[in-house]
């Protein structure tokens, strides 16, 4: 190693040869079978209609004919390439036709189409996705097999019985909302593409699945309350102006085609098989679908239960799914029309495909008109213009795939992918064609910015300011503040106020203060509730010399500066106590030992994340000394020591809140303080001075949300690597059991007693490592509990206070009722907050729905115990979000 | 999901000329890995600026999150040399930077995400002749000050280098010289019980496959020595 440059050139030499070794490998020799794979999952790319009888025949020309591989290439172009599923259709129909001399190089098809044998063969491909329950490749596959159906390849009759299996599911007792959801989606689409002909031959069936799938939909109508992208806390309207509901929309669709006895205006969508003349069925008939059962859910129970005999397992289950929209029913797609329908369903098929690749993703997206009849988008400029009369809808392709994205990014509770797919998703097509996709973007952000007047959700507002960043860090921090300077006229609390402050803040976390300061206008840059003045540094208490405990600070900092020992410092912090408990303070000295020692370790760590990873792990001891009360104020409970501990840091890094977020974390991380003690500090420090929002009366801000999200998350987390672990052990034990039972018959002296005794191998002990690890997973659940317990209740301080409760919000009763809603334009600052404390827990309900539900009963008795028996608008409110969440409201 | 597009979580064809470990063995550890190489960084770029890029692909749900970052630093002088590393604690959270971070901007710079074997000591250093990074020495276009932003101001540019190469003045060389960020959690109280014995508590169990399999590597590359 110290001899450097001859072993540098071995290593480039080395490099180079793998290189090679990797190419070759990764250009394998195609063979016949995985050359007419390709070409089918290729096809289409040049011209579709042109290339379509040119592949039946290469297919048909293949010697011997592998239906395998064939059906393979259907199976994964459908699936995995929805926009081309109307063609695979046309494809399959023209290998339906029986061709004369079919008999010359394929003795086996003689009995049957070529087309049959393929469905034959794609059908088994389909019965694996229904036994996995792949939804999306199972509603992929029912598109494709309802354009077989108007195609006349498959019979009617046998796609009747096919959806009413799916819409059969709707009526299972108990049916989970995913389930439901997916099955009544996968019967819609495929009424919708097939509807006309299965009304002509059985109007009654395609009434039926129509009707069960509006029953379902009203079955769980409540929890639409929770989810909705625009917030009424006082209305239960389900129906919004600006946003739609996927199976709301699917059933108006459906109800309107069906009255329309599915007659469409102009095409809206791609039929290219209509253009062939109608197969001759004659000799073998249509292909009939065999009769599908869709199989129930699997649900691997591990057994864990809690210490109170909780199930422990969580079950995350969808919601309805709302999709904003932004712009006008012009410029993008109305999606209870069928065309606008089919393209929001492709659109969000192919993000969800290619989340494997956003670059491609983005290609993909841009090149989707092609797939569609010519004139369905606005053609390019510079493009020749749409045949008069064909589509005439004339959609914004930008606008409408930028609508889509942002929908699927604002899902609630969750998002189907890490928002920061979306994100750059959006990022990659504004690099593809950033002068149509650009301005796209930048109305997006103006009517989103509009929306926070009227409610849009704290949780979307709060994805909002992160996408906004991470784009504006992509791209320049291009944006024009100047047409927001009007809006610092409004309430500083004002949802569009704390956008502008919490984009610029994000914005400055992934890049600098005075590069985000100099973005903005004169008058932003002044308004130190815009944007702070000064770069988020920290903030140690006791720098300047003329405070009264510099001294005491700087001889703490000086020992922890010169690396100190743990035990050194701490029988320095005890002298201090003595010496400091002399001159007056008006703080508990505990306290303030606390605060001198935790800042000045924090002091050290300041300089950067891994500075302050050094420093606690140093001073690991001394953290751990401090926080069980031990070292200073053996009196003091743990507990307020911890509370002090969070305290003295979030001071620190007042002026840095992402900071507060990652010292929090890592404290958590080394178990100086349990999310508990986290959930604690942040529900009794949302008032008063120390609140580093400035909100002065109970109320949580985004910051305050995402503290408590650190540490419900951490809590949950724990449990979920614990259950991994006990899972694994118990996978070890039964693996090394099952291994002593197939070694019986050797080891006999051993194993044969043993075997009479217990013939179901239940091991009498458990190994000692399984045993501490249901210990752990015991403890750690109880403190998922807590935590979670805690929030809730700390909710309930904020938003239903008793009486007697300090630093009451007057407000929080206010701000719901309908009256007061309207007149939010005079709104102040606190009833702002009010208002956003109630998204907050609005959210904390929804996303911690799958842990809420498992701890229903203990988490409300305990923390709804004030607001029992309460009449109260508030306590109502609070009660009836909470029993959406957990089921109890119907 | 790889029929018709390739995927952008796959690790690069790097190989770290010091780890010696064969293709075979080092796609293994990549196929669980939770530690990237981040490259093209400018340097003046922050462990902040970083941590809140790739927190967005963190799971703590999921007991995920960023376990540490490791700044690469210029052999001689102690200041960032444009790389670092990112370590999580999932192997899902690195493939999600893959797919969703790598070649997108940090700090105004085109960044690049590659999974990596895991971080061991010495490798915060640059490894080229100047004490920077081997691949910027091959490179042949002139980067100014490989900065982001932070070079162009001119006003606060003076300040900012000062700030700059003091951060690391302090780093260190040698075992527990980069802090580990902080393991999963244990029970704290242990009174007294018989696991103390055997030297290695039960709970132990996932740091000590964790350590299992960097001091194989170790072991191997003791061989090959």
């Amino acid at each position: 190693m110290s001899n450097e440059r001859p072993h540098r050139g071995g290593y480039r030499k080395r490099y180079n040869r793998e290189d090679h070794d990797h190419d070759r490998r990764r250009e394998p020799v195609e063979t016949p079978e995985q050359k007419i794979r390709t070409s089918i999952i290729k096809m289409g790319e040049v011209d579709p209609l042109q290339e379509i009888p040119r592949l039946a025949q290469q297919i048909r020309e293949q010697v011997p004919v592998v239906v395998p591989a064939i059906s393979e290439g259907f199976r994964i172009g459908v699936t995995e390439q929805p926009y081309k599923i109307p063609y695979y259709a046309a494809l399959l129909r023209l290998l339906h036709d029986q061709v004369e001399g079919d008999t010359n190089g394929a003795p086996s098809s003689t009995s049957s189409s070529l087309g049959k044998q393929i469905l034959e063969d794609f059908w088994k491909g389909f019965q694996a996705f229904l036994d996995k329950l792949a939804w999306r490749e199972i509603r992929l596959c029912i598109q494709f097999f309802a354009h077989l159906m108007a195609a006349k390849v498959i019979s009617v009759q046998s796609m009747v019985y096919l959806l009413q299996a799916f819409s059969t599911v709707l009526d299972e007792f108990g049916v989970s909302y995913s389930r439901g959801k997916r099955a009544a989606l996968c019967a819609a689409e495929g009424l919708m593409i097939a509807g006309a002909p299965l009304k002509t031959v059985s109007a009654s069936s395609v009434a039926g699945i129509i009707n069960a799938i509006q029953m379902y939909n009203e079955s769980i109508v409540t929890s639409k309350f929770l989810i909705q992208p625009m917030m009424s806390l006082c209305s239960d309207a389900t129906s919004l102006d600006n946003a739609d509901e996927l199976l709301d929309t699917a059933l108006i669709l459906l109800k309107s085609l069906e009255a329309s006895n599915f007659a469409e205006s102009s095409p809206a969508f791609p039929r290219p098989y209509l253009e062939y003349p109608d197969p001759e069925n004659t000799t073998s008939g249509p292909f009939e679908l065999p009769s599908i059962l869709v199989p129930p859910e699997v649900i691997e129970l591990d057994g864990l239960a809690t210490d109170a005999g909780e199930d422990a397992q969580i079950k995350k289950e969808d919601w309805p799914e709302y999709y904003l929209h932004l712009f006008d029913n012009t410029i993008t797609p109305d999606p209870t029309t069928l065309p606008g329908f089919i393209v929001r369903s492709n659109l969000l098929d192919i993000i969800d495909i290619f989340e494997v690749n956003r670059k491609e993703c983005a290609r993909l997206l841009l090149e989707y008109p092609k797939w569609n009849i010519p004139g369905t988008f606005k053609p390019q400029p510079g493009a020749p213009a749409a045949e008069e009369g064909l589509g005439g809808k004339d959609w914004q392709l930008e606008s409408t795939i930028i609508e889509t994205i942002l929908g699927s990014l604002f899902i609630l509770p969750d998002p189907s992918a890490k928002s920061v797919y979306q994100i750059s998703l959006i990022t990659e097509l504004c690099k593809l064609s950033p002068s149509t996709v650009g301005p796209a973007v930048g109305k997006s952000i103006r009517k989103l910015y509009n929306a926070l007047s009227d409610g849009l959700d704290t949780e979307i507002a709060r994805r909002f300011a992160e996408w906004f960043a991470v784009h504006m860090s992509n791209f320049g921090f291009q944006w024009v503040w100047k047409e927001w300077l009007p809006d610092l006229a409004l309430t500083e609390q004002h949802p569009k106020r704390a956008f502008m402050r919490r984009a610029l803040e994000f914005e400055m976390r992934l890049s600098y203060h005075d590069r985000i300061l100099k973005t903005l206008p004169e008058p932003m840059q002044l308004d130190p509730t815009v944007i702070s003045d000064q770069a988020p540094g920290p903030d140690f208490e006791y720098d300047e010399p003329t405070h009264p405990h510099h001294d005491a600070a700087q001889s703490v900092l000086n020992l922890l500066r010169g690396r100190s020992k743990a035990d050194e410092v701490m029988s320095h912090l005890d002298s201090l106590r003595d010496t400091l408990e002399i001159s007056d303070t008006h703080m508990n000295i505990d306290t303030l030992i606390r605060f001198i020692a935790v800042q000045s370790l924090l002091s050290i760590g300041s300089r950067s994340f891994s500075h302050l990873l050094n420093a606690i792990e140093r001073y690991l001891p001394l953290l751990r000394g401090l926080a069980n009360g031990g070292i200073v104020g053996a009196g003091s409970g743990s507990s307020e020591a911890k509370q002090d501990i969070l305290s003295a840091a979030a001071a620190f890094w007042k002026r840095n809140r992402q900071m507060v977020n990652i010292v929090f974390d890592k404290l958590m991380q080394y178990q100086i303080v349990d999310p508990t003690d986290v959930v604690a500090w942040t529900f009794t420090n949302v008032a008063g001075d120390s609140h580093l929002s400035g909100m002065r009366p109970l109320s949580l801000s985004a910051f305050e949300w995402d503290l408590l999200k650190g540490a419900l998350d951490k809590a949950n987390g724990r449990v979920m690597i614990s259950r991994r672990k006990v899972a694994a052990l118990r996978k070890e034990e039964d693996d090394t059991i099952a291994r002593a039972k197939a070694s019986g018959g050797a080891d006999v002296a051993s194993m044969e007693v043993d075997a009479d005794a217990k013939p179901d191998e239940t091991p009498a002990v458990e190994s000692p490592a399984l045993v501490t690890a249901l210990k752990a997973f015991t403890s750690l659940t109880r403190e998922q509990k807590a935590a979670l317990s805690r929030t809730l209740e700390g909710f309930v301080s904020c938003l239903a206070p008793s009486v007697s409760d300090m630093h009451q919000n007057p407000h929080a009763g206010k701000v719901i009722t309908q009256d007061a809603w309207d007149g939010r334009a005079n709104w102040n600052a606190d009833e702002w907050n009010a208002w956003e404390t109630w998204g907050w827990y609005r959210h904390y309900c929804r996303v911690y729905s799958p842990y809420l539900r498992n701890y229903a009963t203990t988490l409300s008795t305990v923390a709804f115990a004030k607001i029992e028996g309460s009449t109260e608008p508030p306590a109502e409110l609070m009660k009836k979000i909470w029993n959406i969440t957990t089921g109890q409201e119907s | 999901m790889a029929h018709v597009v390739q995927a952008l979580d796959q690790p690069s064809n790097y190989k770290d000329s010091q780890a010696r470990v064969d293709r075979s063995k080092q796609n293994e550890l990549l196929s669980r890995s939770t530690t990237l190489y981040i490259g093209n960084l400018s340097f003046y770029t922050t462990e902040e600026q970083i941590y809140e890029l790739f927190t967005k692909c963190a799971s703590p749900e999921d007991g995920g999150g960023i376990k540490r970052i490791i700044m690469g630093l210029d052999r001689n002088t102690r200041t960032p040399c444009g790389f670092c590393f990112v370590e999580y604690y999932t192997h899902a959270e690195a493939l999600a930077s893959m797919r969703y971070v790598s070649g997108t901007k940090l700090d105004e710079r085109i960044i690049r995400c590659d999974l990596d074997l895991g971080y061991k000591e010495g490798r915060q250093f640059g490894r080229g002749k100047s004490g920077g990074q081997v691949r910027d020495e091959h490179r042949q276009d002139y980067d100014p000050g490989r900065g982001g932003w932070g070079a162009q101001a001119q006003r606060l540019e003076i300040e900012r280098r000062r700030e700059v190469e003091e951060r690391y003045a302090d780093a260190t060389e040698g075992p527990g010289a980069v802090a580990g960020g902080g393991e999963d959690w244990k029970e704290t109280e242990v009174p007294g019980e018989v696991t103390h014995k055997r030297g290695r508590s039960p709970e132990d169990e996932g740091d000590n496959t964790r350590l299992g399999h960097r001091s194989r590597i170790d072991d191997i590359e003791a061989e090959r020595m």
